[in-house]
């Protein structure tokens, strides 16, 4: 039996796509003129959309932010509780 | 004015097309996509002006993750619809040359390696597989199911409650390295047994949430190039391996097949 149908060209998500159409071919060059065999190609800086992409997600990192410092009170706390208890 | 060449990708040489291509706008919306000959292949542009997509304005564009977003998927939609008729050499995102001229430098410099290219990947598939897992998944199986972390916890149950603090955060720490252990020794056990039924293959690097948007994480990513015949088996082999380990929080997912990214590059 196929399953060939059931994964072909579904629906794929922007990370998918980033994921191929980016990938490092471009990223060890890291310049955004490449110059091969003396011609000019204008090529991206992968890191420059690397960090487009991540400036997305800005807020996920505010609430990473909120979680981390929420999980150093909690540290502090189990702390005290030890150093008083002891 | 000079106009700046977009180049999507390159095709072998037919004629058949031309009607189907012209009717498609380019990354600027306004040019048209069509293709020039180049010995026994063809290039499939679309001219962009010089004024609009010059190196400084196309820095400022890249900046702007709208604009990252809405081209690359142009890029990748483009890529499908002359990958459902043709084999294609794709290129990556934003390849632009200064002009015509300097695309047909380089396109004759590797007309040779082209047409091999063109001739290896017209029986072949390439397709990718990301594995997504909940990580506090498997650090809870991790930390009921490791012998050295349940002996671990025994002994901190007999010592005093300061010293029991620190060799707890401690055993946090190693409950931490081997649930890492355990996701790359899953992950690269599948891969794997994929890997047996590829021409070749590459392990990709992870993304990390902030930029997949995910709450599952990454922990695997990788490439595989696959004969036609061997496509059917490839996707049984990973339809059992989804149904053997979804319900422990793996998730096994494939995509393809994709325009020939990894394994059709030139020079």
């Amino acid at each position: 039996m196929s399953h060939r149908r059931e994964f072909e060209n579904k629906e794929v998500g922007l990370i998918d796509i980033l994921d191929v159409v980016l990938d490092k071919g471009v990223a060890i060059k890291g310049d955004l003129i490449l110059s091969i065999a003396g011609i000019d190609l204008v090529y991206l800086d992968l890191r420059v959309l690397i960090s487009s992409v991540e400036t997305l997600i800005e807020s996920n990192q505010e609430a990473a932010e909120q979680l981390s410092s929420k999980r150093f009170d909690q540290e502090k706390e189990e702390l005290n509780h030890v150093i008083n208890g002891a | 004015m000079a106009k700046l060449v977009y180049l999507y990708g390159i095709i072998p040489k037919n004629d058949s097309y031309k009607e189907k291509l012209s009717t498609m706008k380019g990354l600027d919306d306004f040019h048209e996509i069509h293709t020039i000959p180049f010995q026994e292949t063809e290039a499939v542009i679309c001219h962009l002006d010089e004024v609009q997509y010059g190196e400084k304005e196309l820095e400022k564009k890249t900046n702007d993750v709208k604009w990252v977003h809405e081209k690359a998927f142009h890029h990748h939609e483009i890529l499908m619809k002359l990958y459902e008729e043709f084999p294609i050499i794709p290129m990556k995102f934003c390849t632009i040359y200064s002009g015509e001229e300097s695309l047909a430098k380089k396109l004759d410099a590797h007309q040779e390696n082209m047409i091999e290219l063109l001739e290896f990947i017209k029986d072949k598939e390439e397709w990718i597989m990301k594995i997504y897992c909940d990580p506090s998944k498997v650090r809870e199986n991790v930390s009921e199911q490791n012998t050295t972390i349940d002996q671990k916890r025994k002994e901190i149950g007999e010592m005093s409650p300061g010293r029991q603090y620190l060799e707890k955060r401690k055993l946090d720490q190693l409950i931490d390295q081997e649930a890492d252990r355990e996701k790359d020794s899953f992950a690269s056990n599948i891969h794997e047994a994929l890997a047996s039924i590829s021409l070749q293959n590459e392990v990709k690097k992870n993304w990390n949430k902030d930029v997949t948007g995910r709450t599952e994480e990454m922990c695997w990513n990788s490439v595989y190039m696959l004969k036609n015949t061997a496509v059917d088996d490839f996707l049984n082999h990973v339809k059992e391996l989804q149904d053997k380990w979804e319900p422990s929080g793996w998730q096994i997912e494939v995509t393809g097949p994709w325009p020939s990214y990894h394994y059709a590059k030139i020079g």
